[in-house]
């Protein structure tokens, strides 16, 4: 048996997957832990989980980290190379300077057999460098997203390999390799057909979808039983809370009174009344609700987008920021789905495109091949497989 | 495609490259800009990658091998794309033009 720490950002669409990974792992006998730079409600672990958050190696950080996380919710409002800015420079890596010390501190006390860094949290795989522990990454989203900077905007590729070599120096690794993720395994939760990808690189593997982590959120069945009409999903993810208001008001106006049920994971706080036809939930049992739905709107969270597919339906994606215009163009490449740019979106057109969504049988029928996809790329099986395998075989190599 | 024979004025350019934003994002979302040469292409027009990929098709389509708008782009850093307007695009065509 072995013990596996997860090293994870403050945002919970990357957390998620891991979650799941975990509680398959703790099922077959192994230790794991979590390390965050941000708390972790104990609801969210699987059974005999541990999260760690250390309070008293981030107590310098607590304004900083307070307004890193505050400036995200400008992301919507920023442009493609203002976001990657925001991104890189003002959130990963000063995020990741400032979980050093308490990282560090955990393992030397711990020891664990793997680190398992979010491709986002580079601290995971720098410390497992640092001390010569094997590091797996895991990647929520299709990689890939800036493109290939290197050929195409050769001066955004040296500012991000300066960025990232800065922070090696900083904490101490004085090579001209990248070490922000693990060069020997990388798991992927899509499928290389949906990310698009005709070659890869030997150490990425594409498990797909992962499932299992705990999700208790209630839900009001027997309403949704009674439910005639078609029924659509919307969910703009845990993040976004600005723009949520605007969004859900275009949803009103463009389904009140259609032949449609909209099934909403939002707040209801935002509205004194909904539409009869609207069934609105704060938290929602996402994965046990959406092999109940006929079709979803999202802004290409990459959770939501897994379920969608997973069950093979078609999606209205309405791409913000971030990477949501490179799972757009991932989304309409596969014919599972249309996108319309949230800015630019229109009411009517919501609504002529969600109908064509229900009605035009080929966005089903390619989201059907999809599934197929996620399927055998193998899941929590594979993932699970391959965390095993590679325990062992860096145990060997180490004795 | 025409060749363009003669030269065009910077207020020429100005309305042939408003016409193509236009074909791009859609006149009802124009009209709500007030497109000048100090517009920002991604803080307030707001064109995303995509919009900004077509926006360079018509260019190209329009003007031909004389000008390399995506090599140009490509060249620029961060911060000379998130400040990039409407004004160094036409002088940037315009210098192209001499």
């Amino acid at each position: 048996m072995s013990k596996f720490l997860f090293v994870v950002p403050p945002f919970f669409g990357h957390i998620s997957p891991t979650l799941s990974i975990g509680a398959s792992l703790l099922a077959r006998g192994h230790e794991v832990k979590w390390l965050g730079i941000t708390p972790l409600a104990q609801t969210h672990l699987p059974e005999g989980g541990e999260f760690i958050y250390p309070e008293a190696d981030l107590a310098e950080y607590q304004d900083e980290i307070q307004r890193i996380l505050k400036r995200q919710d400008d992301g919507p409002a920023c442009s493609g190379p203002e976001v990657m800015k925001l991104a890189l420079e003002e959130t990963y890596v000063p995020f990741a300077k400032m979980m050093m010390k308490g990282l560090n501190n955990f393992v030397d006390r711990w020891q664990p057999d793997v680190i398992i860094n979010d491709c986002i949290t580079f601290a995971g795989a720098l410390c497992a460098h640092l001390k010569g522990i094997p590091s797996v990454t895991t990647t929520p989203v299709p990689p890939d997203v800036m493109g290939d900077t290197a050929n195409s905007a050769p001066k955004i590729f040296e500012w991000q390999q300066n960025l990232i070599k800065g922070l090696q120096r900083e904490v101490g690794i004085y090579s001209d390799d990248i070490h922000i993720h693990s060069h020997q395994l990388n798991m992927v939760f899509t499928s290389q057909t949906f990310a698009g990808f005709e070659e890869k690189p030997p150490q990425m593997h594409f498990v797909g979808p992962v499932k299992g982590r705990p999700n208790l959120a209630p839900f009001d069945w027997e309403r949704l039983k009674q439910v005639t009409t078609p029924k659509i999903f919307v969910s703009l993810g845990t993040l976004l809370v600005d723009i949520r208001a605007a969004f859900f008001q275009k949803l009103i106006t463009a389904f009140e009174n259609q032949p449609v049920t909209i099934v909403a994971a939002t707040n209801p706080d935002i509205f004194e009344k909904w539409p009869d036809n609207f069934i609105v939930n704060g938290f929602v049992p996402q994965s046990e609700l959406m092999p109940h739905m006929n079709a979803v709107i999202c802004h290409g969270g990459f959770n939501t987008v897994n379920d969608t597919f997973t069950n093979g339906l078609p999606m209205l994606i309405t791409p913000i920021a971030y990477d949501h215009f490179h799972t757009a163009k991932l989304i309409e490449q596969a014919g599972c789905g249309i996108s319309i740019r949230y800015k630019r979106l229109r009411t009517d057109e919501l609504r002529t495109t969600v109908f064509e969504l229900l009605e035009n049988p080929k966005y089903r029928e390619a989201a059907q091949k999809i599934r197929q996809t996620f399927i055998d790329a193998g899941g929590n099986d594979k993932a699970v497989q391959l965390l095993e395998d590679f325990a062992k075989t860096t145990r060997l190599e180490t004795v | 495609m025409d060749t363009i024979t003669t030269k065009m004025s910077r207020e020429e350019i100005f309305d042939l490259m408003k016409k193509f934003i236009t074909e791009v994002i859609g006149e009802e979302f124009v009209e709500e800009m007030d497109i000048s040469p100090e517009s920002s292409f991604t803080k307030d027009l707001e064109m995303d990658s995509i919009e900004i990929v077509s926006f360079s098709e018509k260019i190209k389509a329009h003007f031909g091998e004389q000008i390399d708008f995506t090599g140009w782009l490509s060249a620029m850093d961060l911060d000379q794309l998130i400040n990039l307007n409407l004004g160094m695009i036409i002088s940037y065509i315009e210098e192209c033009q001499s």
